[in-house]
C-alpha cells in the first residue's frame, strides 16, 4: 500500500518534468536551423509545392496551435505523422522499440549478474593479484569505445572464425516469424518457433556481448567498492569477530547490504546501455529505435523527434522509479 | 581461574613511511567472574589490546609476545581455530552500537545468527531464547524489538542489543570497547551494571575498556592504566583509585573535574606517538619527579603488594585527596609549572561568588561601569527572551521544537553554565546565542539591541561581538587554511591591516601558550589540544563581548581537558566580557561558572548560583542528574533521585516535561506548564520543588 | 593483510605513473605528428585506395587513399583537444552553478535543480546525440555539446558537497567572525567542495572523448576529411565485413588506450583519495 502509493506521487511529480521535456523538445526541434520539408521535396521544388506540403503537416499553423494540436494529440496516444514515410509515429515506434528494448533488458541482466559475482569476488581478495586484474579489466572495459568493440568482434568472430550471422538484421527471414512485440526472442517464444528463437538468439550473441562488456565495467566498480565499504564497515567486523561462518557473512551479511546500494547505479547505467546501443544498433544493422530515432534527427522530422525524445526521458525516469522501489526493498533504512 | 593472560605483548604498525608501536610490552590478565577496567587516554593502546584478543589487528602491524586464553594462544591460532574461538571464547560489545549493528539486516536475526553458530539450538528455541536476552539486558517488550531494524533503536537501545549480541555468542570472556560513549549519565550506570551482572551472574570474564576511570570503577574489581602502549599500573580499583603509585595515574585522575569542587591539577604536555618500544620511561617528559633514571632505562612493572604492580623508579605513596593540599605539591607546582589551579576552593556559604583565587578580576564585576541598572549593576551583553526555535519539516506540520520559551542574561564578567542531556537544546541555544539561528518566537539581544532588527555590514558587525569556541576543535577550523588565516579571520572581516593583525593574531597565540611555529600549520597537524587553543585565540582576538563555549573539552582527553579548562578559566576570569559555558559533564561547569541553568527538553528547569545548584538542588532533574554523574571525590553529597525511563522513551506532549520520567510526578504535573519560581536562591520549575525533600526522605525509609 | 596498506598505496602509484605515461605519449605524438609521418592528414595518395599495411603506407590507406597512420596522429590533437576544453568548461560552470545553488538555497537553488532535473530526464550520450544532431557538427559545437551534457552533473556534485560543507563547525566559525558570504564561499566553501571534482574530472575527459569519437561515428561530429577517431572507424566499418581491419582498428585502438589512460589516472586519484581520507 505505501508502495504504491510512493509510486503515485511520483508518477505525479514526474509530470512537470515531462511537461518540461515536451515543451522543450518542441521549442527546440523548431528554433534551431534545417527544415524537415526540404529533405522530403528535394532542393528543386518550388514555393508553392513546400507550402503545400507545410500545409499538409500542420506547419502553416501558428506555433501555439502547432503545440496545442500536438499536445491534444499526445493525450489520445496520438504522436502524429511522420513527414519522412507518412506513417504514424506511434505504430512506427512501437515495432522499433522492442528489439531495442530485448537488447538492453538482456544485456543489464547478464552484466548485473556478472558485476555482483565479480565484485564480491573481488573486493574478498582486496589488494590481492586476482583483485587488480579485476580492476585494471574494468578500467579497460569503461574506456573501450562500444562501436569499435562491435566492429572488431565482427571482424573476429564473423569475418574470421565465421561463429556469427552477418551484421544485417535480427533473425533469419527464412524463419517466417511473425511479428507480436518486435522482440523477436520473445515474438518466438510466444509463437513456440523454435527455429527462429534459435537465429534470434545467434543474431543477439555479439551485439549483447558488446554491450555487456561496456556496461558491466561500471557496475563491476560499484559493486566491488560498495562491497568493500561493507566488509570494511564495523558492523561486518563485529560480526565476524562474533565467529559467525563464512556462508553466513556472505548471505546475510554481505550480499543485501552491498546490493542496497546499488539501484540508483543500475538505472543510470540503463541509461549509459540506451545511448551506447545507438550505436551499436547501428554497427549491426539492428532496426531498432535508436537507429529510427537518429533518423529522424537528422532529417528534422518533428513528430519523431518529439515522441522519442519523449519516450527516452519516461522510459529512463521509469527506470530511476523502479530502481528507487528495488532499493527501498533492499534497503530498510530508506522510508518511501 | 585465569581466563584471559596476555603476557608480553608488542604490536608495531607499518604505515605509509612511518611505524607506530601501538603496544610495547604489555601485560594483564582477566579471570572468570572478574570485572577488569582498561583505562588510559586516547593513543595508549586500549583499543589495540582488544583487537590483539581476538585477532583482529589492522593492516600492517606486527605482533609478538602471547595471548593466552584458557592456554592456547589467540596469535598462533590458524584460520579455522580462531573462527571457533571468536564470540565463544572472547566477543567483543563495540564502541558505536549503531555503526556495529549490520543496517539490513533485523536485529532478531542477527542476535538468532549469533545463538545458531554457537550454541546448540534449534531456530525456534533460539528465538525464544532471542527474547530472554533482550528482556534481561533491559528491553522493554522484547518480542517486538526482535522485528527492529537498527536504525530505529535509539543510542542507548543499540547498546543494549550490542550486548544481548555479545553474550549471544556465550562467551568466558566480554570485551566492551567504550561501550557508555554518548550515552548519558543515568543510562550510562545502568548498562556498566549489566557487565557487573555478566560476571557475577554469568561467571564470565569482562574486560571494560574506558578512558574515564570516574565512570567505569565502580564496577571493576581490578584496573590496567595504559600510557603510550605499556601498562604503567595495575592493581586492585580501591588502591588505584584513592592511593596511585603512578605519577600518570595520578595525573589523571587529578586532571578530572569533580562534583564536590575540589582542584583540578594540570599536567602540561600530551602522550608520546612512539615510533618503536620505548628504552626510557614514556612519561619522563611529563612526569615532576623523573630523574637521570628515567630517561636512560625504562621500568618493569614492579610488585607493590599483592596484585598492585606499577612501572615507576619512584612510585608514590599516600592518598590522592590528601596530598591535593599537601605542601610538597604546592611546592612542586610554582617550581615545574604543575600549576594546581584551586578552581574555587573556599566552600561559599550562600551562593556568593567569592574565593576565587585564579580570578582577582571578577571581585571587580559588580563594579563595572552600569550600563543598564535594572537587574544587575554589571552591563548585560546578552539578553534571551522567551526564545522559541522550531525546527520545522519543510512543508509545515509537525516539526522539532528545540527550545520552548528559554529566557536567561548574562552581564559582562559573568560566566553562565548551561547543562543538560544531549538533545535538551543546549547546541540550539548556543546558535541561537550566536544569531546563527533565528529564534522562531521571542528576541535575542546582543548589547542591547535586537539580533533581528540590524541586517547586513551591521549584522556582521553586532555578531563579532558574540564568539562561539566549537565542540569539535578541528572540525571548527578551515582544513585548507593556516593557523595564522584561523586566528586571523575576523580581524580580517573587520578590515584590520595587515601588520596589526599579524601582531594581534601573535599576541593572541602567546596569551594561549602556543608557540609561534604552528602559524604556518594546517588543522590536520595539530592535536585536539592545540586546536583547541587556536580556536580560543580566535575567540578572543576580536575583543567580543562575550564567548560562548559549546561542550569545548568534550573531544580532548582528559589531561588535555585540564589544560584547556585552565586556560578558560583564564579567560573567563575577564571582567570586561561575559562568558557562557556549556556542557553536559556537570563537574566541569561546577568549576568556574557563577551561575547555572539546567536544560530539560528546551526548557529550563532549574536556575540559579552554582553553589546552591550543586549543593542544594530543588528540581527533581537536577538532583538526578547530580546523583547519577560518576565521580572520583565525595561527588554529589544529598539525597539521589532515579529516573524511571529513559528519555527517548517519553515525549512532552503537555505540561512538566519531565513528568513520564519523574519518581515524584502526581497526576497535576501532566496537566498544566511549570514556570519559574524563586526557591531560596534559584528559581525553579516544579510546583512540587519544596516537597521534594521530604518525598526523598519517604522514599529512602 | 599485513601487506594491505602498502600495496594499495603502490598500486594507487602504478595507475597514476601509467595513466600518466600514456597521456604524455599520446601528447608528444600529436605534436610531433609531422616528424613522425612522412603524409599529411588529408593528403590523399590517388595511387592507393584501401592499400594493405607495409611499403608506401605504414598503416595503409582508406577508401579516400588517406595514410591511415599520419591520420591517427594528428586526430589525437583534435581529440584531446575538444575533450579537455570541454571538461574544464563543465567543471567551470557546473561548479559555479552547484556553489551559488548550494549555498543560498531557496529559491534560486529549487529553480536550478528543476532545471536539471529535465537535463538529467536524459541518458548523457542520448542528450549528447539530441543537441549534436539539432545544432551541427563542428569543433566548438561539440565542445559545447560535450560541456553541456556534463555540466549538471557537477553542478549537482558541487551542490551537495556545498550543502554537507555549509554547515560543518569551520564555515560557521568563518561567519561568527562577521566574514561577508562571499569572503565565506570563496575562502572557505569553495576550496572544500571541489575534491570529488579533482578526482572525476580526468575520468570524465576520457568519458568526453569516447562521446565526441561517438558523434563524429554517427555523423553527428567532426565531418570528414579532418582527421578525428571516430570518423575514421565510421569510415573503415564497412572494411570490416570484408576483413579489411586497417581502416578501423588502428584509430579505435588508438581511442581505447588514450581513455584508458584517463581512467588509470583517475582511478589512481581516487584511490590516493581514499587512502588518505583513512
Amino acid at each position: 500500500m505505501r508502495v504504491l502509493r510512493f509510486v503515485l506521487r511520483r508518477l505525479l511529480q514526474l509530470v512537470p518534468v515531462l511537461l518540461g521535456v515536451v515543451i522543450l523538445t518542441f521549442l527546440l526541434v523548431r528554433v534551431l536551423p534545417g527544415d524537415p520539408i526540404k529533405t522530403i521535396l528535394g532542393p528543386n521544388a518550388s514555393e508553392a509545392d513546400a507550402a503545400a506540403a507545410r500545409a499538409r503537416f500542420g506547419l502553416d499553423q501558428p506555433l501555439w496551435q502547432q503545440f496545442l494540436d500536438y499536445l491534444g494529440g499526445l493525450v489520445t496516444g496520438d504522436f502524429g505523422t511522420s513527414i519522412q514515410s507518412g506513417g504514424a509515429v506511434a505504430s512506427e515506434m512501437a515495432v522499433r522499440l522492442g528489439p531495442t528494448l530485448e537488447l538492453v533488458v538482456i544485456a543489464l541482466i547478464i552484466a548485473l549478474v556478472i558485476a555482483t559475482v565479480l565484485g564480491i569476488w573481488s573486493a574478498r581478495r582486496a589488494g590481492g593479484a586476482g583483485d587488480h586484474t579485476v580492476r585494471v579489466g574494468a578500467l579497460v572495459g569503461n574506456s573501450v569505445p562500444e562501436f569499435w568493440l562491435g566492429l572488431v568482434l565482427i571482424l573476429v568472430v564473423y569475418s574470421v572464425l565465421g561463429w556469427a550471422p552477418a551484421p544485417s538484421g535480427r533473425v533469419d527471414p527464412d524463419t517466417n516469424l511473425s511479428l507480436i512485440t518486435g522482440a523477436d526472442l520473445l515474438d518466438a517464444a510466444l509463437t513456440a518457433n523454435g527455429p527462429a528463437f534459435l537465429s534470434a538468439l545467434h543474431h543477439l550473441m555479439l551485439p549483447v556481448a558488446t554491450l555487456v562488456i561496456v556496461i558491466v565495467a561500471p557496475l563491476l566498480r560499484s559493486v566491488r567498492a560498495s562491497a568493500l565499504e561493507v566488509l570494511r564497515s564495523e558492523a561486518y567486523t563485529a560480526a565476524a569477530t562474533h565467529g559467525l561462518r563464512d556462508r553466513l557473512l556472505l548471505r546475510g551479511y554481505l550480499l543485501r547490504a552491498t546490493l542496497a546500494r546499488l539501484p540508483a547505479l543500475a538505472a543510470l547505467v540503463f541509461g549509459f546501455a540506451i545511448g551506447s546501443t545507438v550505436l551499436i544498433e547501428y554497427v549491426f544493422s539492428w532496426q531498432g529505435f535508436g537507429q529510427w530515432a537518429l533518423r529522424g534527427l537528422l532529417f528534422r522530422d518533428y513528430p519523431v523527434v518529439q515522441a522519442s525524445v519523449l519516450v527516452i526521458a519516461l522510459l529512463y525516469v521509469l527506470v530511476f522509479l523502479i530502481a528507487d522501489v528495488v532499493q527501498a526493498i533492499l534497503d530498510p533504512r530508506v522510508r518511501i | 581461574m585465569t581466563l584471559l593472560a596476555i603476557e608480553d605483548l608488542s604490536v608495531v604498525i607499518h604505515g605509509r613511511g612511518r611505524q607506530v608501536a601501538a603496544l610495547s610490552g604489555v601485560t594483564l590478565s582477566v579471570g572468570s567472574g572478574e570485572v577488569v577496567g582498561l583505562v588510559g587516554e586516547s593513543g595508549g593502546g586500549k583499543s589495540m589490546v582488544a583487537r590483539s584478543i581476538v585477532g583482529l589487528l589492522p593492516g600492517g602491524s606486527q605482533a609478538s609476545g602471547h595471548v593466552f586464553f584458557d592456554g592456547s594462544d589467540v596469535l598462533a591460532m590458524g584460520r579455522a581455530e580462531l573462527e571457533s574461538f571468536r564470540g565463544r571464547g572472547a566477543a567483543i560489545c563495540f564502541q558505536n552500537p549503531r555503526g556495529a549493528l549490520s543496517p539490513t539486516r533485523t536485529v532478531g536475526r542477527q542476535l538468532v545468527d549469533r545463538l545458531l553458530t554457537h550454541q546448540k539450538l534449534s531456530p525456534d528455541q533460539a528465538r525464544e531464547v532471542a527474547a530472554e536476552l533482550f528482556e534481561s539486558v533491559g528491553i522493554r517488550s522484547p518480542k517486538r524489538r526482535l522485528a527492529a531494524y537498527p536504525h530505529e533503536l535509539s543510542g542507548g537501545m543499540a547498546q543494549r542489543v550490542m550486548i544481548s549480541l555479545a553474550t549471544g555468542c556465550a562467551p568466558g570472556l566480554l570485551i566492551a570497547d567504550e561501550p557508555t560513549t554518548g550515552l548519558d549519565v543515568t543510562l550510562t550506570r545502568e548498562i556498566l551494571a549489566r557487565f557487573r551482572q555478566a560476571a557475577d551472574a554469568e561467571g564470565r570474564g569482562v574486560l571494560l575498556i574506558s578512558h574515564d576511570l570516574a565512570s567505569i570503577a565502580e564496577v571493576c574489581d581490578r584496573v590496567v592504566v595504559l600510557y603510550a602502549g605499556t601498562v604503567v599500573e595495575t592493581g586492585p580499583v580501591a588502591r588505584v583509585l584513592t592511593e596511585p603509585a603512578h605519577p600518570y595515574t595520578r595525573a589523571l585522575l587529578r586532571s578530572v573535574p569533580d562534583l564536590d569542587g575540589r582542584p583540578v591539577a594540570v599536567t602540561p604536555g600530551s602522550m608520546p606517538l612512539l615510533r618503536e618500544a620505548p628504552g626510557s620511561c614514556p612519561f619522563a617528559q611529563r612526569c615532576t619527579d623523573s630523574s637521570e633514571r628515567c630517561t636512560a632505562e625504562r621500568p618493569m612493572a614492579r610488585l607493590i603488594t599483592g596484585e598492585w604492580s606499577t612501572a615507576c623508579f619512584h612510585p608514590k605513596t599516600g592518598s590522592l585527596a590528601e596530598r591535593v593540599h599537601g605542601l610538597d605539591d604546592i611546592a612542586h607546582a610554582r617550581h615545574l609549572e604543575q600549576a594546581e589551579y584551586p578552581l574555587r576552593i573556599g566552600e561559599a556559604p550562600s551562593g556568593e561568588p567569592s574565593g576565587e583565587i585564579e580570578a582577582p578580576g571578577k571581585a571587580a564585576t559588580t563594579g563595572g561601569a552600569p550600563y543598564r541598572t535594572e537587574v544587575v549593576d554589571a552591563r548585560e551583553v546578552l539578553r534571551v527572551e522567551d526564545a522559541h526555535v522550531v525546527y520545522g519539516s519543510r512543508f509545515g506540520g509537525g516539526g522539532h521544537h528545540a527550545l520552548r520559551g528559554v529566557g536567561l542574561s548574562v552581564a559582562a564578567g559573568e560566566t553562565l553554565g548551561v547543562v543538560g542531556e544531549s538533545g535538551c537544546g543546549k547546541s540550539t541555544l548556543a546558535r541561537l546565542m550566536l544569531g546563527l539561528q533565528a529564534p522562531t518566537r521571542g528576541r535575542v539581544e546582543v548589547a542591547g539591541r535586537d539580533l533581528a532588527k540590524v541586517r547586513g555590514a551591521e549584522l556582521r558587525r553586532l555578531r563579532t561581538r558574540v564568539q562561539l569556541v566549537f565542540q569539535d576543535p578541528i572540525g571548527s577550523l578551515s582544513p585548507r587554511r593556516t593557523v595564522a588565516d584561523a586566528i586571523g579571520e575576523p580581524l580580517r572581516a573587520a578590515g584590520v591591516p595587515a601588520a596589526e593583525r599579524e601582531a594581534r593574531v601573535r599576541a593572541a597565540l602567546e596569551r594561549m601558550e602556543l608557540d609561534a611555529s604552528i602559524l604556518e600549520r594546517r588543522p590536520h597537524e595539530l592535536s585536539g589540544g592545540q586546536a583547541q587553543r587556536v580556536g580560543i585565540a580566535r575567540a578572543l582576538v576580536g575583543e567580543p563581548d562575550l564567548i560562548v563555549f559549546d561542550e569545548p573539552t568534550s573531544a580532548l582527553d582528559v589531561t588535555v581537558q585540564a589544560q584547556i579548562l585552565k586556560v578558560i578559566a583564564e579567560v573567563t576570569s575577564d571582567p570586561s566580557r561575559g562568558a557562557v559555558f556549556i556542557s553536559h559533564d556537570l563537574a566541569t561547569v561546577r568549576g568556574f561558572c557563577d551561575r547555572v541553568v539546567v536544560l530539560y527538553l528546551g526548557r529550563i528547569v532549574e536556575e540559579g548560583p552554582v553553589e546552591s545548584v550543586f549543593g542544594d538542588p530543588r528540581h527533581p532533574y537536577t538532583r538526578a542528574l547530580l546523583s547519577s554523574a560518576p565521580s572520583l571525590g565525595r561527588g554529589f553529597a544529598g539525597a539521589g533521585v532515579t529516573l524511571t525511563r529513559d528519555l527517548e522513551e517519553t515525549d512532552a506532549a503537555r505540561g512538566c516535561a519531565l513528568a513520564p520520567r519523574c519518581p515524584f510526578s502526581v497526576p497535576a504535573c501532566a496537566e498544566r506548564e511549570q514556570e519559574l519560581r524563586d526557591h531560596g536562591g534559584s528559581r525553579v520549575a516544579c510546583h512540587r520543588a519544596a516537597d521534594i525533600p521530604g518525598l526523598i526522605e519517604l522514599i529512602e525509609r | 593483510m599485513a601487506r594491505t596498506a602498502r600495496t594499495k598505496e603502490r598500486f594507487a602509484s602504478s595507475l597514476i605513473v601509467v595513466g600518466s605515461a600514456i597521456l604524455i605519449t599520446v601528447v608528444l605524438a600529436a605534436l610531433f605528428a609531422p616528424l613522425l609521418s612522412s603524409w599529411g592528414p588529408e593528403e590523399i595518395d590517388p595511387a592507393a585506395s584501401l592499400a594493405a599495411p607495409g611499403g608506401a603506407h605504414l598503416l595503409g590507406t582508406d577508401l579516400n587513399g588517406m595514410d591511415v597512420w599520419s591520420r591517427v596522429l594528428y586526430a589525437a590533437r583534435l581529440d584531446l583537444g575538444v575533450a579537455v576544453a570541454s571538461v574544464a568548461l563543465a567543471v567551470v560552470a557546473g561548479s559555479l552553478i552547484g556553489l551559488v545553488a548550494g549555498y543560498r538555497g531557496g529559491l534560486l537553488d529549487d529553480a536550478l535543480m528543476r532545471v536539471l532535473d529535465i537535463f538529467q530526464a536524459f541518458p548523457t550520450f542520448i542528450l549528447a546525440l539530441a543537441v549534436a544532431a539539432l545544432l551541427g557538427g563542428g569543433v566548438a559545437n561539440l565542445i559545447a555539446v560535450v560541456a553541456l551534457v556534463n555540466a549538471p552533473a557537477y553542478a549537482r556534485l558541487v551542490r551537495a558537497e556545498v550543502r554537507a560543507i555549509r554547515d560543518l563547525p569551520f564555515v560557521e566559525a568563518a561567519r561568527t567572525s562577521g566574514s561577508s558570504t562571499w569572503s565565506v564561499l570563496w575562502r572557505h566553501v569553495l576550496p572544500n567542495s571541489l575534491t570529488p571534482v579533482r578526482v572525476i574530472a580526468p575520468l570524465n575527459c576520457g568519458w568526453a572523448m569516447l562521446t565526441l569519437a561517438g558523434l563524429s561515428f554517427l555523423g553527428l561530429g567532426i565531418p570528414t576529411p579532418e582527421a578525428e577517431w571516430g570518423a575514421m572507424i565510421s569510415l573503415g566499418a564497412g572494411d570490416v565485413v570484408a576483413g579489411r581491419w586497417w581502416t578501423s582498428v588502428p584509430p579505435g585502438l588508438c581511442l581505447l588506450i588514450c581513455v584508458l589512460g584517463f581512467s588509470l589516472l583517475g582511478e589512481g586519484l581516487q584511490e590516493r583519495a581514499d587512502s588518505k581520507r583513512r
